[in-house]
């Protein structure tokens, strides 16, 4: 064992030669959060549902946008889309890890990116990558209400193991519910090609309802077979601070961006 | 615009990923069935405690750096570091000042990160470089070459970091990032260089009553839902779901001999292990 002199030098802080994985200690560290940019908004334009159709499903989007600019700060998060299911298929017959999948699929969330930002560059939005998020962010949105950021949260090669299969678990949803989470943003809205969460699938199934309003244990424990958000927003949701609730809303249809930053309900709203 | 053709170029799993959803279980089950192929299987990753090691000064660096010199020629090494004291301090300062976990993990990845370079210099007579996250494409040819590198062992979460369930401390932190080095590498070994022999039924710097376990199965270890744990628990959580790393290992760094007994696959300090019936 040790002997004095051989003593660690500490830097006096209440947490000086605790252990940090002591439930106690852990515990004690619960502590009100302040919100960073409490008047920012994140919305997310889905990469398959959005980005994938091409100029007649994202053209009006980004008129609508463009429109709100005024009213509401927007940082804008893009999801991956087809090109990052294609890489995921090659990777995977490659027999490549999921940190390796995760790291090839926020390329091509960052195609879609920086498209949206050539698209909104006249007025004045750019396309920031995860350092520039952490640096630059607010001034960018004082300079043009707006930016553009990629859905992929910059996990790479350290994103988390899924509990059955390859696929990386965190993807465009929840990449950009972080950052709402993170700022403490007014909304957190995701951009779909459904007018948000159904009882069932209401493509094959008649009576189907829409949901207005659920709690994310509550939507987890009805293990829908497929939801138009990531499972894991369910679940980082469950240990919300400041972004308490999820809208997913159609954004194929004009005005319901609008209508949700203005407070409306419309679409499905999921909260903690 | 419609999206790529899966008959033309895409694998046989294309066909699912193409046009499923990839929450959907049945879609997650067919990826299940997918090869693994280690990136880097005569990788070590090592990790050198930040508070139990570096914090200490050279009494107990200065050792290790020779331990570490004297492997080069035989064990092919990823150093990953902790952060420690300093860790600590801006934690504590920046929750004082209502900052979020997200931030915190910015703040704690540059204390990381100064111990990594710390190291670094400290190795670099013998070629050793220091590389961030963003360079990690370099570093098999670097550990084909020298035999080691040196990372800061956070994981690059930067603010997208998710909260703990309780209090406000990243849960992420520098085991769990070098764990990930080592699973997304499919490497040899993963141990931990720490200040105690291993683990403990108690933390043996508070309670004189702590017993030494020199190995434990994971599920029992989880079973046990210890107060205090000698690693992150997330790490734990993952290594349930790991594909390659089937056990990690715990040293004691201010012994001499420890990490290299390690390296040489000697049962030394304590091995976290997933039993056979718990490999899915």
């Amino acid at each position: 064992m040790p002997d004095e002199s051989n003593e660690a030098r500490h830097v006096p802080s209440p947490l000086m030669r605790e252990s940090l994985m002591d439930k106690g200690v852990i515990a004690g560290t619960e502590s009100p959060v302040r919100a960073i940019l409490p008047h920012a908004n994140v919305i997310k334009i889905g990469g398959r549902s959005i980005m994938d159709r091409g100029r007649e499903a994202l053209l009006p989007l980004i008129d609508e946008i463009v429109a709100n600019q005024s009213q509401h700060t927007l940082i804008i998060g893009v999801g991956a889309g087809v090109r990052s299911r294609h890489i995921f298929a090659v990777g995977l017959d490659l027999g490549l890890p999921t940190g390796v999948l995760a790291t090839l699929s926020a390329k091509s969330a960052a195609q879609n990116a920086y498209m949206v930002s050539c698209l909104l560059a006249q007025h004045g939005f750019v396309y920031l990558e995860a350092p520039f998020v952490v640096q630059l962010l607010p001034g960018m949105l004082a300079a043009a209400r707006g930016a553009v950021f990629n859905g992929v949260p910059p996990y790479d090669l350290w994103e988390h193991l899924p509990a059955v299969g390859k696929i990386p678990p965190h993807r465009t949803d929840a990449g950009a519910y972080l950052v709402a989470e993170v700022f403490g943003a007014r909304k957190m809205i995701l951009l779909k090609d459904v007018d948000g969460v159904y009882t069932a699938d209401p493509a094959t199934t008649a009576d189907a309802q829409l949901i207005p309003r659920i709690s994310a244990g509550e939507l987890a424990a009805r293990q829908l077979p497929t939801l138009p958000l990531d499972r894991a927003v369910l679940t980082i949701l469950g240990n919300a601070r400041l972004a308490t609730e999820v809208q997913v809303v159609n954004g194929l249809v004009p005005g319901n961006l609008t209508r949700a930053l203005n407070g409306e309900q419309v679409g499905t709203i999921v909260h903690r | 615009m419609s999206g790529l053709d899966p008959s033309a170029v895409v694998p046989p799993i294309g066909d699912w990923l193409l046009h499923g959803s990839v929450d959907d279980p049945a879609v997650l089950a067919a990826t299940d069935a997918m090869p693994d192929y280690a990136i880097l299987p005569w990788a070590n990753v090592v990790k050198i405690g930040g508070q139990s090691i570096i914090d200490r000064g050279r009494s107990a660096v200065y050792p290790l750096i020779e331990e570490i010199a004297s492997n080069l020629e035989r064990h092919k090494m990823i150093l990953g570091t902790g952060a420690g004291t300093r860790a600590r301090h801006v934690y504590s300062l920046a929750m004082d000042l209502g900052l979020p976990t997200g931030v915190l993990t910015v703040l704690g990845t540059a204390v990381a990160w100064q111990n990594a370079q710390m190291l670094h210099y400290l190795l670099a007579r013998y070629g050793i470089p220091f590389i961030e996250p963003e360079g990690f494409s370099v570093l098999p040819h670097y550990l084909m070459e020298r035999g080691a590198v040196v990372c800061q062992g956070m994981p690059p979460y930067k603010l997208w970091e998710q909260n703990p369930p309780v209090g406000r401390i990243p849960p992420h932190r520098t085991d769990t990032g070098c764990f990930l080095i080592a699973e997304v590498f499919g490497a040899r070994k993963m141990i931990y260089v720490k200040d105690e022999d291993g683990l403990y039924t108690a933390d043996p710097k508070k309670d004189s009553n702590a017993r030494h376990i020199p190995r434990i199965a994971l599920h029992e270890l989880l079973a046990h839902d210890l107060n205090d744990l000698v690693v992150e628990r997330a790490v734990l959580e993952m290594l349930q779901h790991a594909r390659h790393i089937r056990e990690i290992q715990f040293v004691n760094g201010l012994r001499s001999g420890q990490l290299t007994a390690a390296l040489d696959g000697e049962p030394v300090g304590t091995i976290i292990f997933r039993a056979d019936e718990e490999v899915a």
